[in-house]
């Protein structure tokens, strides 16, 4: 397969990742975008840009026959989805192999049968290979519904079927609140997913999210590349993650590793592709397979050190293998957190706005993935994540700190960001520990963060700056005095 | 301390921490205003801008504390509203998909003496 400009359907930090491997492996990109995306990192990087469509997603981003006619026009020859939007949706992936665009991921028969994740599970039993207890039935009526959820015994999870991501996910705790919760699923579910199918599944109390990064190479041969955890979510939606995990021994990665390319390989898996568990008194139990790139991809990237993102692109060009000799050990310890446009102190309220100064401080092992910059503005379409900082050190805890410095030196003005909540995530002992379970956020930061600063004194403070700061940005005008520098008198007389 | 004024609004950095004052409360007027009037219980305002996607009550309706009022979808998250109040809903000023600004007044509940 022969690949030389590549269509990029998707937005923000994503798109640019996928950019700069396409730069890198010399390939021409285009980016399809919306209307609100004019002003974003990946518009001013791509070679070509075209507009599929207005701001809200189904009219662009979440639009099929939009994507393809616009890689068509553009004259690509291949689409790297991303993750969200089209990225699991079987049609897109066949739709562009109907129009003769390679697809940067799985078949179009892989995703279908593992993105479903009904036909996922059964494929699963059928291997005997461990699963939740559930319900993931034709009848989706109210009723069924609630009486199943009677008979998996509380608490109980929603899910989307077509899901991923956190979207259309409700946690059902009392009988009371089962209905309210189930029908706001559903209608998350129709609005993310165009599909109100839900499942019900039961919800382990003090488990470990963790997972499994899998890779099918152009032979068809399938690996793993060792774990994540990303047991730090609020609302079913990741904040922090790590690889390798804290949490497993040699035994059961080597077992979880097993489980997860056993069911890659029953789907004929090719590119890349997680495999997700919850672990819970030492016994695991398979969640579901994201069939495409995750976000928090570049942990793995950073213990291993590879390239998924190329590895995708020369997979779809035929060109990658796996050497079987090539046997990747993880080195040290990568973290990533994810920045989201949000107001902490009220309780992680989105925020939106236009950005001012954007500061990242670089240095060794600090990675920063962000879509946007100053004069960009964050608008309420999409998703809030605005970037990703990702470190690597040579041990958790020292990782840890760099994360803390990372995030403390950093600087966003123009919206709130989730950045005092990381930190305060960071330093909690039962994260030091690595002992979280998914309902960390749940049982030590539910109510968000309390801002203990003593507020006269920061408006004070902040009136007797903001005057320095106008007698700087005008300083004659302000104070009257004459300037004598040597530089105003020289360019007086040019 | 880093400062920068951007759009309506003056950020500050210091330290770690971030923060922001709208650019009326720093000037002489601002300061003399009097502290911008607290959220009453009765008067349910939109904390974020967003769509409503779901009314559960209509006027007149009696609610009890905790109950869902309506339900708010931003960013592809949806917020439930809930009454903080043991009362009955006085006025819905909202109606379905309708677009809302931050501090749009949604719903005002009879208030209830302390």
């Amino acid at each position: 397969m022969k690949i030389k400009k590549v269509a990029i359907a998707n937005r923000g930090e994503v798109a640019v990742r996928i950019i700069k491997a396409c730069e890198e492996l010399g390939l021409q990109t285009v980016l399809l975008h919306s209307e609100a995306d004019r002003q974003s990192r990946a518009f001013r990087m791509a070679d070509q840009t075209i507009c599929i469509g207005p701001s809200p997603t189904n009219e662009s981003y979440l639009n099929i026959q939009a994507n393809i006619q616009g890689a068509i026009a553009a004259g690509a020859d291949a689409v790297h989805p991303g993750f969200g939007f089209l990225s699991e949706n079987a049609d897109f992936a066949a739709e562009c192999e109907k129009s003769g665009l390679t697809f940067i991921g799985p078949s179009a028969d892989s995703i279908r049968r593992l993105g479903d994740k009904i036909s996922f599970k059964k494929m699963a039993m059928a291997a005997g290979l461990p699963l939740i207890p559930g319900y993931e039935g034709d009848d989706q009526s109210i009723e069924r519904l609630l009486s199943e959820v009677e008979k998996i015994g509380l608490p109980v999870i929603v899910k989307a079927a077509a899901g991923g991501g956190g979207r259309g996910m409700k946690l059902i705790r009392q009988h009371s609140e089962a209905k309210e919760l189930i029908e706001s699923a559903q209608r998350e579910a129709l609005s993310a997913f165009g599909s109100e199918k839900v499942f019900l599944e039961k919800y382990l109390e003090k488990a470990k999210h963790i997972e499994f990064q899998i890779f099918g190479d152009s032979t068809g041969k399938i690996v793993h590349l060792f774990d994540r955890e990303c047991s730090v979510q609020r609302r079913h939606q990741k904040i922090i993650e790590e690889a390798t995990s804290p949490s497993l021994t040699d035994d059961l990665r080597r077992k979880m590793g097993e489980v997860a390319v056993t069911i890659a390989s029953l789907a004929n898996y090719k590119s890349a592709g997680t495999v997700e568990f919850l672990l819970q008194d030492g016994h695991f139990y398979l969640l579901e397979v994201n069939t495409r790139l995750q976000v928090e991809h570049p942990v793995t990237e950073e213990v291993l050190g590879v390239d998924l993102v190329k590895m995708q692109i020369l997979t779809a060009m035929n060109q990658f293998v796996f050497d079987a000799k090539d046997i990747r050990i993880p080195k040290g310890h990568s973290i990533e957190c994810r920045v989201y446009a949000e107001n902490p102190y009220m309780n992680g309220i989105p925020s939106t706005g236009l950005l001012g100064s954007v500061h990242w401080p670089e240095g060794p092992r600090r990675r920063f993935e962000f879509g946007f910059e100053k004069g960009d503005t964050i608008t309420s379409f999409y998703d809030p994540m605005i970037a990703k900082v990702i470190v690597w050190d040579e041990s958790r805890p020292r990782a840890i700190e760099k994360m803390i410095r990372v995030l403390k030196d950093s600087t966003v003005f123009g919206v709130h960001t989730n950045i005092p909540y990381l930190i305060a995530i960071l330093s909690h002992d039962e994260f030091i520990q690595g002992t979280m379970t998914t309902r960390f956020i749940e049982k030590y930061f539910s109510e968000g963060l309390k801002s203990n600063h003593n507020e006269d004194e920061r408006k004070k403070k902040s009136i007797q700056a903001y005057k320095d700061y106008l007698k700087q940005q005008n300083p004659v005008a302000n104070t009257g005095t004459t300037v004598n520098s040597p530089w105003m008198s020289f360019w007086r007389g040019v | 301390m880093k400062i920068e004024r951007v759009d309506q609004k003056v950020w500050f950095k210091d330290g770690a921490e971030i923060w922001s004052y709208d650019l009326a409360d720093l000037s002489a007027e601002g300061q003399r205003r009097k502290k911008s009037q607290s959220s009453t219980p009765d008067l349910i305002l939109a904390q974020m801008p967003g769509k409503i996607t779901k009314v559960f009550v209509k006027e007149g309706d009696s609610v009890v504390q905790g109950q869902p009022l309506l339900v708010m979808e931003a960013m592809k998250m949806e917020y439930t509203l809930k009454s903080d109040l043991n009362t009955t809903v006085e006025k819905v000023h909202v109606t379905l998909g309708q677009q809302m600004t931050v501090g749009a007044s949604l719903i005002q509940l009879k208030k209830v003496e302390a």
